[in-house]
């Protein structure tokens, strides 16, 4: 599973879910209401865990762009704002691709980002939501 | 007694020192693992969710921050003018969630700014937060405590050095002398936000309480000469944010209403000053636009300030203070990125010159403590996503927003222009 993230081969940025998400598709305001905290519940009402990866990181920058369609640094003032303010929480960071895709696995409710083509994930490790515009 | 005051200055420092370097050593490796990995380790322990403590609801971060700032002309920073230090701010907070619906947040920082605020630790927020809806589109919360003021463009990020535009903020609304009463309060506040495919997002929050005002902090506003007992009545904020759908623009606007009370410490003790109260009124619009390079910001403020007594027992006036900030930052590389701002801000809209003043004072005040003019070139590079150096130069005229404010100082003031650089150095979990 390490050697599909080493390939230089540029694939488009899929979101993921935890298997538990009962929600298949998301509207890319939809996306972008819950990466800027301003949706925090899936539609069963259940919490949503947002999980990203570091803001300077390759793969942050092109989710930001091509999927939220917002800038990075734009993340960061929002999240910024609520973790040292008190008003709320921000997404949990780790490090690398491949803890993002498990603790995207683990987490209950959890949602999060991969590039890599469909076919290499893990048999129902995570779901892969279908973003409508 | 000079001496043993330097020493235990000396020996604080050291101490500060020490947990700064034991923060920048230890927690930086392991401290986002370190969560992340609780997060979800703590949902395979306890997958039910019903223990009483689930690590993945705890959540920790802070921020050190070390810098260099230097001022000629003015005691913004010191007396002496020489090269200090005092650019100190550390903070470190954590997050619980106790279920779906309540949260628990505190914050600690500790702060070493010169003459510009008091030095020492302070509990920055201390809250329960009640998530009382949570939809698609709508966002309720209410928050108990002490809580952040989150009414102006940077006043919740204010405190975080690497979350604000610059080192100094536009002193005419963060004004440092009034931090510690401006950044939060003792109450209770509500934030209620609204995000509509069509129309965009909207946000109003509405916030009462009070803020503790100490020796120090009434030192720094009104005089040593005042020996009684400086008091916050009450402060009822609100404000709103709109951002348009698909734009990149947010406009906001902010009311604030507060009273406040001197007891004076006569006839017990001598007192250069009577029983006085004191309204204040501060009225903002606010404007941001954020592009993949360009962003321009700017807010436009007006407020009254009465006074009732203090100066002798019948005194009153009624003043009108306003001014504006335009700021511009441009991303010339995704990781640095240049500042430039102007700030005009006078302190009587009847008496921009500050002529007025000077003739009122007979000559005691110069005309140039009527108005502060603040022009600012930046830049910021961030070495990594969560280390940052910032350098800034400010060519200020006039000494408006200097500390003492009620009884100003033009012995150690006695230049209408003068100049500051800092250099600060960023890390945050």
């Amino acid at each position: 599973m390490i050697g599909m993230f080493i390939t230089s081969t540029v694939y488009a940025v899929e979101v993921i879910v935890n298997v538990s998400v009962k929600d298949t598709t998301l509207t890319t305001s939809q996306l972008k209401r819950i990466y800027t905290m301003r949706q925090l519940r899936w539609s069963d009402q259940s919490v949503i865990k947002v999980f990203v990866l570091p803001s300077q990181h390759e793969l942050h920058r092109r989710f930001t762009k091509e999927r939220l369609q917002i800038f990075p640094y734009q993340l960061n003032r929002i999240w910024h704002k609520l973790t040292y303010s008190g008003l709320g929480v921000a997404p949990t960071i780790v490090n690398s691709p491949e803890e993002l895709f498990t603790a995207v696995s683990l987490t209950p409710g959890s949602i999060g980002y991969i590039d890599m083509p469909d076919s290499n994930l893990d048999e129902g490790a995570v779901n892969v939501i279908n973003i409508e515009d | 007694m000079l001496s043993i005051l330097k020493t235990n200055t000396a020996t604080t420092q050291c101490i500060i020192l020490s947990i700064v370097a034991l923060v920048i050593f230890s927690i930086p490796v392991s401290a986002q693992e370190a969560i992340a990995s609780t997060e979800y380790n703590a949902y395979q322990e306890n997958t039910s969710n019903n223990g009483l403590f689930n690590a993945g609801d705890l959540k920790l971060h802070g921020f050190v921050a070390l810098g260099v700032i230097d001022v000629n002309g003015s005691d913004f920073v010191n007396d002496d003018g020489s090269l200090s230090t005092e650019l100190t701010e550390i903070g470190f907070n954590a997050s619980w969630q106790l279920d779906s619906q309540f949260r628990l947040a505190g914050q600690v920082v500790y702060l070493d700014g010169g003459n510009r605020y008091e030095k020492g630790v302070r509990v920055d927020y201390a809250l329960i937060d009640w998530s009382a809806i949570a939809t698609e589109n709508w966002q309720l919360n209410v928050y108990a405590g002490r809580s952040k003021n989150n009414h102006w463009l940077y006043s919740s990020t204010r405190t975080v050095p690497f979350a604000r535009p610059s080192i100094i903020l536009p002193q005419s609304v963060y004004f440092d002398g009034f931090r510690d009463i401006a950044v939060g309060h003792d109450g209770a506040g509500l934030k209620l936000s609204h995000s509509n495919d069509d129309y965009g997002n909207f946000d109003f929050n509405l916030t009462y309480g009070r803020s503790p005002i100490s020796d120090e902090q009434e030192e720094i506003l009104l005089s040593q000469l005042a020996t009684g007992k400086a008091k916050q009545e009450f402060d009822l904020q609100s404000s709103f944010y709109w951002q348009p759908a698909f734009s990149q623009w947010r406009f906001g606007l902010s009311l604030l209403d507060s009273d406040f009370s001197y007891e004076s410490a006569r006839p017990e003790k001598p007192d250069a000053f009577f029983d006085a109260e004191f309204s204040f009124q501060f009225y903002t619009f606010n404007a941001l636009y954020e592009g993949e390079f360009w962003e321009f910001s700017g807010e436009i403020y007006q407020s009254r300030f009465e006074t009732t007594g203090f100066y002798f027992p019948q005194h009153h006036t009624d003043n009108i203070a306003q001014g504006y900030y335009l700021q511009t930052r441009y991303k010339l590389t995704p990781d640095l990125t240049l500042l430039a701002r102007y700030e005009d801000f006078y302190l009587n809209k009847e008496d921009k010159d500050g002529k007025k003043l000077e003739e009122d004072s007979m000559g005691l005040i110069p005309a140039y403590f009527g108005y502060h003019k603040d022009t600012v070139l930046g830049l910021s590079y961030d070495f990594t996503s969560n280390l940052s150096l910032r350098l800034e130069y400010h060519w200020v005229q006039g000494a408006g927003r200097l500390t003492p404010v009620v009884v100003p100082n033009p012995r150690k003031n006695d230049s209408e222009d003068w100049q500051l650089w800092a250099a600060q150095l960023m890390y945050w979990f």
